[in-house]
């Protein structure tokens, strides 16, 4: 009588937790056919929307699920996964979200663990120094470096280290800028300046006015050559200066320089390199919330979204680094032989310290 | 009786004012109560004063408290100074009078996004104004007015956008003042401005402090014109709270949109008591 008990009672149990939570499927065909049934996934993704929206069209033909991309901001659209947590249904199926959000969300309470549910494969989950811990997969690698105009800056004497950008400077004063705002690009460039020249340990997230104290050299630096560079609006204002050729250099990202390009909003002869002392690599993740409406579909877009040949795809079409080994690189911009200057992002809270102390220090001088 | 009166008056204000004393009073409430620790998004609520501490020792704080100041002021007086003249030339009807007023108005069916896209093609590096003036020969190269340190651009942008509103304003209210209190004024020898200094300024007043209001507290939160064409070294207060919102720090965020509220609030004070002392000085009493 009371192994029989027992057994109902576990079987109740497993019926429970599987109308309760998702997952639990490994059979990877039973996931494919329920995909199927579901017929549509919701992908909160907040760049290249309409670009990527022809891209994916193999994978609405190939497995007959619709895919339909909103066009929130990055953050609105974590802030309203956050928001959605409590809901037992949300609204988001896939979501994009940047690996360097990834530390400041509740990760096991807002998704689904991919390692668990995924075909086995290459995966990335722990980039420019953050472990999504298989929470979030990378799917979209991107680089930070040098874009500069070859007409105007000499080829054979890129400046490498701070003390080479100076110099560049100083010959060519207001032909180089970048960003603190509006896209990570500027703020890699600062970061790596401050890392190199000051003796702070950016391997570390921890945080403390000491610390900060040990910036000086490079917050000393941008502001002795305060006159010399200028400071642009964002991401793409400083790509567009230079292909209006009133700049000649300026950080940028590799898959927004490529894209630009490849739709012809920039000028196609406008080249991009590492400097030797190192910028910073990252990347956006995407995930599945455990409220999701489509779970399964969800999971058959993010496998493919994280396949050899979709990776591929985004380095041909968008110079997107690819995330997966198996993947072709050849289209990149940046040659492989500087990829070895990829430096990770600082890690919170020593990074918005460092942000915080860049704006109050440099920026507020101007 | 009297009691059923109030509760009837009481019952009609309720739809329409309740819902709006509501939902300001929720707003107000969640961001003060933020700006102090509580409704924490990622963590658990506690009162704490560090997050007004934090803001207040940062110099961007203040520089942007300053900035928003500047262009708050400096937008609102200039689009109410221009807008009084063309307000008086409009008053009386003449032919293509109509077609005139519409076209100034144009700019409110603009979104100040489009708007200062187009301003920032035109001031560009390669921007017509430079290419114009490199091409007449009056400047040899082309000058950097994109992002201006002086925020002129922003000044210009708000002023564009903000006279035509100032003008609706305006406009009915002069055009409710009669003619024989003109007539009146010119025939006890007062010129022009004695007549727009103490007959029309003061009949109007109540439409110049709406204006002047509205427009300064709009200026104030500016998100769009700074971020696009405004200076680069500086943060609107709008933005600054974009800024500490974007990096998860609501707290942070909630106090600088307390702040806003607050300047906006003492600003609308200020300027009705200003307006006043300006225009009837130690008379300010008898205007009550």
């Amino acid at each position: 009588m009371y192994r029989k008990i027992l057994a109902v009672f576990s079987l109740l149990s497993v019926m429970l937790y599987s109308g309760f939570t998702f997952g639990g499927s490994h059979n990877w065909d039973e996931v494919l056919a329920e995909a199927k049934k579901e017929g549509k996934v919701n992908w909160f993704q907040w760049y290249l929307v309409d670009a990527l929206a022809e891209f994916i069209k193999p994978f609405e033909e190939e497995y007959g699920i619709d895919v339909v991309i909103t066009q929130g901001k990055h953050t609105v659209n974590i802030d309203k996964a956050v928001a959605e947590m409590g809901r037992s249904k949300g609204d988001i199926d896939v979501l994009s979200l940047g690996f360097d959000k990834i530390p400041d969300l509740n990760m096991p309470g807002m998704f689904i663990k991919l390692s668990d549910e995924l075909p086995k494969d290459s995966r990335t989950t722990n980039l420019a120094g953050v472990d999504a811990k298989d929470y979030a997969y990378a799917w979209w690698g991107n680089q930070s470096g040098f874009a500069y105009d070859p007409e105007k800056v000499d080829e054979s004497k890129l400046p490498q280290t701070p003390e080479e950008i100076a110099q560049f400077w100083e010959a060519n004063p207001g032909k180089f800028g970048f960003n603190y705002e509006n896209g990570g690009s500027g703020p890699s460039f600062f970061q790596n300046i401050l890392r190199v020249m000051g003796s702070a340990d950016f391997t570390s997230g921890e945080s403390s006015p000491e610390k900060i104290s040990k910036l000086k050299p490079g917050i000393d630096y941008f502001n002795k050559y305060a006159d010399k560079y200028i400071i642009t609006a964002g991401n793409a204002d400083s790509i567009q200066r230079i292909s209006d050729k009133e700049i000649w250099m300026a950080p940028a990202w590799e898959d927004h320089l490529a894209g630009l390009q490849k739709r012809g909003e920039v000028r196609k002869e406008i080249k991009m390199y590492i400097p030797s002392m190192g910028m910073n690599g990252g990347g956006n993740g995407v995930a599945i919330p455990k409220n999701a409406p489509n779970p399964h579909a969800a999971l058959v877009f993010a496998n493919w979204l994280l396949s050899a040949e979709t990776q591929t795809g985004f380095n041909r079409d968008f110079g997107a680094a690819p995330l997966h080994p198996e993947a072709d690189d050849s289209s990149a911009l940046i040659s492989n032989s500087q990829r070895a200057y990829r430096q990770n992002w600082a890690s919170n809270p020593f990074s918005k310290d460092l942000t915080d102390h860049f704006i109050e220090e440099v920026m507020m001088n101007r | 009786m009297k009691a059923l009166n109030y509760l009837k008056i009481i019952a009609l204000l309720l739809p329409g004012f309740g819902l709006i004393l509501f939902f300001l009073g929720m707003i107000l409430y969640v961001a003060i109560f933020q700006s102090f620790g509580l409704f924490n998004l990622s963590g658990e609520d506690n009162f704490t004063l560090q997050y007004w501490e934090k803001l207040f020792n940062r110099k961007v704080f203040y520089r942007s408290v300053n900035y928003s100041l500047y262009v708050g002021v400096i937008s609102s007086i200039i689009s109410v100074a221009l807008a009084y003249p063309i307000a008086l030339w409009l008053r009386k009807p003449f032919y293509g009078s109509i077609i005139i007023n519409s076209i100034l108005k144009a700019p409110l069916l603009v979104h100040g996004l489009v708007a200062a896209f187009l301003f920032v093609n035109l001031v560009a590096y390669h921007g017509i104004i430079n290419q114009i003036f490199i091409f007449i020969g009056l400047w040899d190269e082309p000058i950097r007015m994109q992002n201006d340190k002086n925020a002129i651009g922003v000044l210009i942008l708000q002023v564009w956008k903000n006279l035509p509103f100032a003008l609706l304003i305006l406009l009915g209210s002069i055009q409710s003042i009669g003619d024989d209190v003109i007539d009146a004024a010119r025939d006890l020898g007062a010129n022009s401005f004695a007549r727009l200094k103490k007959i029309i300024a003061p009949l109007t007043i109540s439409s110049m402090q709406a204006a002047l209001i509205i427009i300064f507290i709009g200026a104030l939160a500016d998100f769009s014109f700074q971020s696009i064409a405004g200076p680069t070294n500086k943060y609107s207060l709008s933005q600054l709270m974009l800024y500490y919102k974007n990096n998860g720090r609501w707290h942070e965020a909630a106090g600088v949109g307390v702040t806003i509220m607050i300047i906006s609030f003492l600003g609308a004070i200020f300027i009705s008591y200003l307006t006043k002392f300006i225009f009837f000085g130690r008379k300010i009493n008898e205007f009550k």
